[in-house]
């Protein structure tokens, strides 16, 4: 049975924990009655996960059965997430994948024979067919990729983009004309932590600019309390108010998945485990990885960390109607996450790992770490943010990677021209957000290559918004100083370091709660 | 960081070579332990006893009675039993298994095997050897369940038992509520009880602490008259009996036979579990090492 989380009060008996800290980790002393949350251990996984999706498919939420939705001559648009989920990537093969199949079976025997697939991306970068492959599996892409019948969302093609109208908010909602066209659009998602899914899939994963730029933006990010409760957050709110339009247009079959927490394999299973409970061989293989990493140039320690293939265990898989699915889905998703936190902290202490949804097999650059760290982490809370108003926000990350010139061209002059101006996110979205959204060059580079829309590090910003609104002081220990400057952040060497300067903010001996993750974590602060 | 502050900060982190702790606040998060018990039946063959012989007196006497000081008195009512016995005897410290054996004469003690928690003396192989080969430690399950020697065939190899019935060490010194081990036993395999008493082990060593306190520490330990279970007793009735017994030497210990025995006519033997005051007064009371007779007197005759 799994344990569930809790958490944590340093005392003279705690050993020093693991932090995260980009492609390592560091043993940490906290001060005693330093408050650590622990997320519960991983629930137990579906035993049998095609029998599980069959008896989703055919015993849906609010809906009929799949079977009973499919017949020939219709046209079948099967959409599905992207390489940003989950996090770290899947080993094969991938959940969607065997969904995908499991719906395709059914399309076949319905004698379907207008099926397209696609990745709903939004303004994600294009994956690479490799990649494509990983999420599908094997059969799915040779008998739909070389035809052209899987690709990727092209959320720049006027042609193939829908306007169904506008939300009673003056919201405009486009999206791929395909799906929107289509007899029935299957979305397939992983729903990893609570933000994902509901109306998000459809509303955003196959939305263009236009629309999102509606939710995407510095005041109602602000006002998403948390963007990870949807009941909260204005995010959401506009998405679900774009779903309800959607779903009066095309009729949406979604199917949602929730996964466990385990997520590091067993060559790294110690950064899986309750420190004090390590075993000597735990101790032995962290110190070996330890030492390995920092001897290792950074290519080796991306390579390591990047190769990692996540087991995770299937906890749930449910489909039919949207809501009636992620009401569902959220109740796993919080049962795998949620940890009780009694009041908020002085000082918030957070490590950001080496991957985020936007730095799959690429780089964490400085403004993904950012968004890591003060957009997800921070944000991993339901009730109150774990730091009070005005604390101080701690984050390790030595901000060194540079930028991945093929994922990430946009960021690059964001993080030059437009963070040297300001960095506050109001101030950058409206002077320069738009400029970037419709540079021609950005558009080409993420239309035909792997690039990022040139808006995404605009919301990168955005993500962290409601973080630097709420906090007084946010310090990066270990970070590179020039690199925390141009963020508008300030960086130490070490705890001890950073806890002084944060003085100022929150006095001399302030409350401090470190959240413990990874694996994912969501702090319900009563 | 080096390898060397890495190794440094690791082994301190994690106690090295002592126990690990828990931290407090996750205490109630620890799943229970289901590992494997190493078995410690070779520990009563004759190399065993052999080994134990040489570690017994050559390691462990010398370094037992370097540390502290110890007066032993009952022994005689040894002279008029034959084995096995169960010896029965409160708990304080790590020092009273040392203590009750190194008390024993020899052809006693070389029969003596000690029933240890199995959760604690035998998680680990090292542990586990090391407890059986010095002080003839068997397995027992404080939780009730069952191991795969059981104390029942240590007994019926005809070897004495050392237990103690309030099934781990006391907090404050004090004793605690006995347990029914020892009475089932007495009561199942028709064997006389021993209660044993000892003083000042809290003093010299309490539970948080790895090795005794610096001054050598005086101990005293008294054996009593044998109790065994009338017939058509219970252990309910019988295992009262123990603790009364144990009760009544430890007052006999601090006062005197004569003393001891009129309060526990009249039934005013003191409560060996501490008066109903405030923890520190339990402490401070027991943290008090007890004063014998003539602490420094002359043994002229060898005591056998």
């Amino acid at each position: 049975m799994s344990r569930p989380g809790f958490v944590l009060e340093v005392d003279d008996r705690t050993p020093p924990m693991i932090v995260h800290e980009g492609l390592g980790f560091r043993l940490e002393s906290f001060p005693l009655g330093t408050r650590v949350v622990y997320p519960p251990e991983s629930l137990p996984a579906v035993p049998d996960v095609d029998a599980a999706i069959d008896h989703a498919l055919r015993n849906p939420e609010d809906s009929e059965p799949l079977p009973a939705l499919l017949r020939a001559g219709m046209r079948l648009t099967i959409a599905f997430d992207d390489l940003s989920l989950p996090l770290p990537t899947m080993k094969a093969p991938d959940i969607r994948g065997r969904i995908i199949e499991a719906v395709l079976t059914m399309a076949a025997e319905a004698g379907v024979d207008d099926v397209k697939l696609v990745a709903a991306n939004a303004l994600h970068r294009r994956m690479t067919a490799a990649e494509l492959k990983h999420i599908v599996g094997e059969r799915v892409f040779r008998s739909f990729y070389p035809q052209g019948d899987l690709y990727n969302f092209d959320a720049e093609d006027q042609d193939n983009l829908l306007h169904l109208g506008t939300t009673e908010h003056g919201e405009d909602i486009e999206i791929d004309k395909r799906a929107a066209t289509s007899d029935l659009l299957v979305y397939v998602n992983v729903n990893l932590v609570a933000m994902d899914g509901g109306h998000k899939s459809v509303g955003i994963g196959l939305a263009s600019y236009k629309s999102i730029k509606h939710h995407h933006n510095a005041k109602t990010m602000v006002h998403s309390r948390s963007f990870m409760d949807h009941k909260k957050s204005a995010m959401h709110h506009s998405a679900w108010r774009m779903g309800r339009i959607i779903k009066d247009t095309v009729k949406v079959f979604q199917i949602e998945t929730t996964l466990n927490n385990d997520i590091f394999p067993k060559s790294l299973g110690f950064l899986q485990k309750r420190e004090w409970e390590w075993s000597v061989r735990d101790q032995a293989s962290m110190l070996a990885v330890k030492r390995g990493l920092a001897m290792a140039p950074q290519k080796a320690r991306h390579k390591l960390f990047h190769d990692v293939r996540s087991v995770y265990g299937l906890t749930g898989v449910r489909a039919g109607e949207v809501e009636a699915v992620h009401a569902k889905t959220l109740e796993k998703v919080h049962a795998q996450h949620s940890v009780e936190v009694d009041g908020q902290s002085d000082v918030l202490v957070m490590g950001v790992p080496y991957v985020g949804p936007y730095n799959v097999n690429s780089s964490m650059n400085p403004i993904l770490a950012t968004c890591m760290g003060l957009g997800y982490y921070f944000n991993s809370y339901r009730g109150q943010p774990v730091v009070r108003k005005g604390g101080a926000v701690i984050l390790y990350h030595p901000l060194d990677e540079g930028f991945n010139q093929l994922h990430h061209p946009s960021y690059v002059d964001f993080y030059e021209e437009v963070l040297a101006e300001s960095t506050d996110p109001a101030v950058v979205g409206e002077k320069y957000e738009q400029q970037f959204a419709e540079d021609p060059w950005y558009r080409h580079l993420y239309r035909t290559s792997h690039a990022y829309h040139g808006v995404h590090p605009f919301y990168m910003w955005y993500w962290a918004a409601h973080a630097m609104d709420h906090v007084g002081d946010v310090i990066w220990v270990g970070g590179d100083r020039k690199a925390a400057a141009r963020l508008g952040f300030r960086a130490a060497t070490t705890l001890q370091d950073a806890l002084e300067m944060a003085s100022s903010t929150v006095g001399p001996s302030p409350s401090i709660t470190y959240l413990h993750n990874p694996p994912h974590l969501l702090a319900d602060v009563r | 960081m080096s390898l060397a502050s890495d190794l440094k900060q690791v082994r301190e982190g994690w106690r090295w070579g002592r126990r690990p702790l828990v931290p407090r606040s996750a205490e109630p998060y620890v799943l229970p332990t289901q590992k494997s018990v190493f078995p410690s039946d070779w520990s009563r063959g004759p190399a065993a006893v052999a080994a134990r012989e040489i570690a017994q007196k050559a390691g462990l006497e010398p370094l037992f009675r370097s540390q502290v000081r110890t007066r032993v008195e009952g022994l005689d009512v040894l002279e008029r039993l034959e084995g096995p016995v169960i010896f029965a005897a409160n708990h304080a410290s790590h020092l009273d298994t040392p203590l009750v054996l190194l008390s024993l004469p020899d052809a006693w003690r070389r029969r003596t095997a000690v029933a240890a928690a199995a959760d604690y003396f035998f998680d680990t192989w090292w542990r586990a050897v090391g407890s059986s080969l010095v002080f003839n430690t068997f397995p027992i399950d404080r939780r009730g369940g069952s191991m795969a020697t059981t104390p029942g065939e240590v007994l019926a190899e005809g070897w004495s038992l050392v237990i103690f019935p309030e099934g781990t060490r006391s907090k404050d010194g004090w004793m605690g509520s006995f347990r029914m081990g020892a009475a089932f036993l007495a009561v199942e395999h028709g064997v006389p009880v021993v209660p044993v008493a000892h003083r000042g082990t809290f003093a010299a060593m309490p539970r948080d602490q790895n090795w005794p306190s610096k001054g050598r520490r005086q101990l005293t330990i008294r054996f009593g008259e044998p109790l065994r279970p009338a017939e058509g007793e219970g252990v309910r009735d019988f295992a009262p009996r123990i603790r009364d017994g144990v009760a009544a030497l430890l007052d006999e210990d601090s006062s005197t036979w004569w003393e001891a025995k009129r309060h526990a006519a009249s039934g005013t033997t003191p409560d060996p579990s501490g008066p109903d005051v405030a923890p520190w007064r339990r402490v401070w009371d027991q943290s008090q090492s007890p004063e014998a007779d003539s602490p420094r007197r002359l043994r002229v005759w060898q005591r056998k």
